[in-house]
């Protein structure tokens, strides 16, 4: 295999020294290799890789057919290759176990892993390292490529961890490693050996095993905990025994970390781990009881207490919402409309007294009075519609929304999807169609006021339960939600009904104002917003 | 002059009733929901109608609704429609059928007897009223747009008075100046526009508020 390795070298050397003829090309192809070897990132690891595979198989022709078919990979399909590689990687690591596992005294096969060459004598106690750190290798790029099912592993690996460390149970992660050491003892993989069971009886044990002990860490993790620390005892006794009664005759097996045979096969090593396993699994055990005898906080409890929390907080806001809303109107009725009756009153109480003598003076206080109420009566206008616009009174969300519209000095494009008959007599209910009305125009007048728009889209739906509506804008952008006091009472109102509201404006634009509010529809009666 | 009224506010509906009575119209019926103002406008085919916007049995547009209706039964029917506020979307609304003899108006503009008046025989004759209120609301939509940012001061007061659905001699009457100039201002924004010229007052509106509703 060396020699075609040589063949496969002298044939590249050959090639090269042909191109140099065409010297500028290919010193400008030298000259830019780096940058695009760069450009390729992990996918260049795909060659090494099948080489190694080749090597692992002994096959004839070692890695030429393999390494061209890398290459071609890597040149026309980068993304592929970046994302075959953590599989590569993680293959090569528990091929690398693997070689550990088998390997016996006189074993007389030779193999190139890594950087190390097993053979007889050799290098083995490099292979295993060597394989872990292609394991950790594997493991680290699989999620940091996004490889296909990362995304996955990552939100199980989130929630199963979110859902045992949450809540006193920690120790339910616990089964896991309990579970993988199981197996291993039990040796399920020499069962292979039996006729009746197969490889695809191995893979569904795995997964079923799988399935069961994340399913019970979720939903029962104390008893997910008392399973595990029951296991760690019976394991511990387990290796205490097979240490006692020790026969170095099992050719592969292991446990734990020390082997029962041959080169890595430690008496004291099994002992020893079997004992740690059996202390912790007593120092647990009493923990994990009490902790389940004190009853595991059921999920829904905590999802509950979880909404109470939410629900004081924003009940809190509502009431603290109403009352401001309320000083507001007070004070604009004092200050507005009622101010102007009394001056009202005190007009025509003059005209009354000087209409006898001097009937002029008494017409222009008239005239005055009239004035004055027609004043008190745009005050009350603007109040009203601050209040609750009359529109959305007389048609619903979508004509509030479109009257909204009329009244902006912006081109304005509306995309309204709401059910019920043109929106005639819309049928969100009233109390989560002002909340939304005035989210958007608040949206609607920061784009006017701030962002130097020249368009504005908005966009209301209704699907599943949930409200929607979108205004944006191609202004300036990075206007900061957090800054005035605008949008931040929007969402404290929405919040009300469990709205919520996003903001997005890089600088540049453009900026996106998005809110959902769950809801039902008034006709149907689904749920009380 | 025949006058119907849809009014619910029993106060208002009287007022009303002494008003138009003392300037020489004939109120042939005043009813305060919109079922009984529909059959009314149906019936008695009045010089005009004049209608409440929120009235019972809903309490939200159904009088405007009721008016559309007996529009649609009556095409042409004038109606003169009041409401506490006054919207855009509801201007144009009244406006959509072409038809004329249309008014949308504040209350309060009831508080001038002449203008209120002069309304209702505009609207009456087949012409198209518009509160102040609304044409302000047009103006200030376009008021960052070209050609309007074009117009003088006294132009846009002029389009402004236009859109309302005064006739020239109204203008000139207000602005205090001659229906000469007046008439010098229409041209002025009609070319300006790039809109005929229409010496008919209510196309002229209608030409203007097309414009501007745009």
């Amino acid at each position: 295999m060396f020699l075609i390795a040589l063949a496969v070298l002298g044939l590249g050397a050959g090639a090269f020294v042909l191109a140099a003829i065409h010297a500028d090309g290919v010193s400008a192809w030298v000259r830019t290799l780096p940058q695009r070897l760069r450009k390729r990132g992990w996918s260049l690891l795909l060659v090494p890789l099948a080489l190694q595979y080749a090597l692992l198989t002994n096959r004839p022709g070692t890695g030429v057919g393999e390494v061209l078919v890398a290459v071609a990979i890597v040149a026309f399909a980068p993304r592929v290759a970046t994302k075959a590689v953590p599989f590569g990687l993680l293959i090569l690591g528990l091929w690398g176990v693997d070689l550990v596992r088998n390997y016996q005294d006189g074993d007389q096969t030779h193999h190139l892993y890594g950087v190390v060459l097993a053979g007889t004598g050799s290098w083995w106690h490099l292979v295993l390292p060597e394989a872990l750190l292609f394991l950790a290798a594997g493991a680290w790029l699989f999620l940091r490529v996004g490889a296909p099912g990362a995304g996955y592993v990552r939100a199980l690996a989130g929630r199963t961890a979110a859902a045992a460390a949450g809540r006193p149970s920690g120790w339910a992660l616990l089964l896991l490693p309990v579970l993988i050491l199981s197996v291993e003892v039990l040796g399920l993989r020499h069962w292979l050996g039996q006729q009746w069971w197969t490889a695809e009886w191995t893979v569904l044990a795995a997964v079923v095993l799988a399935a069961g002990a994340i399913f019970l860490v979720r939903r029962a993790p104390t008893v997910a905990a008392i399973l595990g620390a029951t296991g760690l005892q019976v394991l511990g006794v387990y290796g205490i025994i097979l240490g006692a009664i020790w026969r170095p005759s099992i050719p592969g097996r292991y446990f734990g970390l020390v082997g029962l045979s041959g080169q890595f096969g430690s008496r004291a090593g099994v002992i020893g781990q079997g004992l740690v396993l059996l202390a912790a699994g007593v120092y647990l055990m009493p923990r994990v009881i009490r902790e389940h005898i004190a009853g595991a906080p059921d999920p829904k409890v905590a999802s509950l207490t979880q909404r109470v929390q939410t629900l004081t907080q924003t009940r809190t806001d509502a009431v603290d919402a109403a009352a401001a809303e309320l000083r507001r109107i007070e004070r604009d009725l004092h200050d507005g409309a009622q101010a102007r009756l009394v001056a009202l009153g005190m007009s025509l109480q003059a005209a009354e007294r000087m209409f006898a003598s001097n009937p002029e003076a008494a017409l222009a206080l008239v005239i005055e009075a009239k004035e004055t109420s027609s004043r008190a009566l745009t005050d009350l206008r603007d109040l009203v519609r601050g209040i609750y616009p009359p529109v959305l009174a007389d048609r619903g969300l979508a004509d509030a929304v479109r009257a909204l519209v009329l009244d902006t000095p912006l081109h304005t494009e509306l995309d309204i999807d709401l059910p019920g008959p043109d929106g005639r007599d819309s049928i969100i209910e009233m109390p989560v169609g002002a909340a939304v009305y005035f989210a958007v125009a608040e949206a609607l007048a920061n784009a006017v006021r701030h962002s130097g728009a020249r368009t504005v889209r908005i966009h209301l739906s209704y699907a599943a339960g949930t409200l929607r509506a979108q205004v944006t804008d191609d202004g300036a952008g990075g206007a900061d939600p957090t800054a005035g006091t605008g949008l931040a009472g929007v969402e404290r109102r929405l919040a009300t009904f469990d709205g919520i509201l996003a903001v997005s404006s890089p600088p540049g634009g453009p900026t996106i104002i998005a809110i959902e509010v769950p809801c039902g529809l008034s006709s149907a009666k689904i749920s009380s917003c | 002059m025949r006058i119907v009224i849809g009014e619910d506010l029993f106060l208002l509906r009287e007022g009303l009733v002494k008003l138009l009575s003392a300037h020489g119209f004939d109120v042939v019926a005043a009813v305060a929901t919109a079922p009984e103002l529909l059959a009314a406008l149906v019936e008695e085919r009045p010089d005009v109608g004049i209608v409440d916007v929120r009235l019972p049995p809903t309490h939200t547009d159904d009088g405007l609704r009721a008016a559309l209706e007996a529009r649609a039964r009556v095409p042409g029917l004038p109606v003169l429609v009041l409401s506490q506020y006054v919207e855009q979307l509801y201007a144009r609304e009244l406006l959509a059928d072409q038809a004329g003899g249309v008014g949308y108006l504040l209350k309060d503009r009831v508080f001038n007897d002449d203008q209120f008046t002069g309304a209702i025989r505009t609207v009456a004759a087949g012409g198209t009223v518009l509160d102040p209120e609304v044409i302000r609301k047009l103006l200030d939509r376009h008021s960052r747009t070209e050609p309007l940012s074009r117009l003088t001061a006294r132009e846009r007061e002029v389009l402004a008075l236009m859109a309302e659905g005064r006739s020239n001699a109204a203008i000139a009457q207000r602005l205090f100046v001659t229906d000469k100039a007046v008439s010098k201002h229409a041209a002025g924004i009609f070319a300006k526009l790039d809109l005929a010229p229409s010496d008919d007052d209510n196309r002229r509106v209608l030409a203007v508020l097309a414009y501007l509703e745009s």
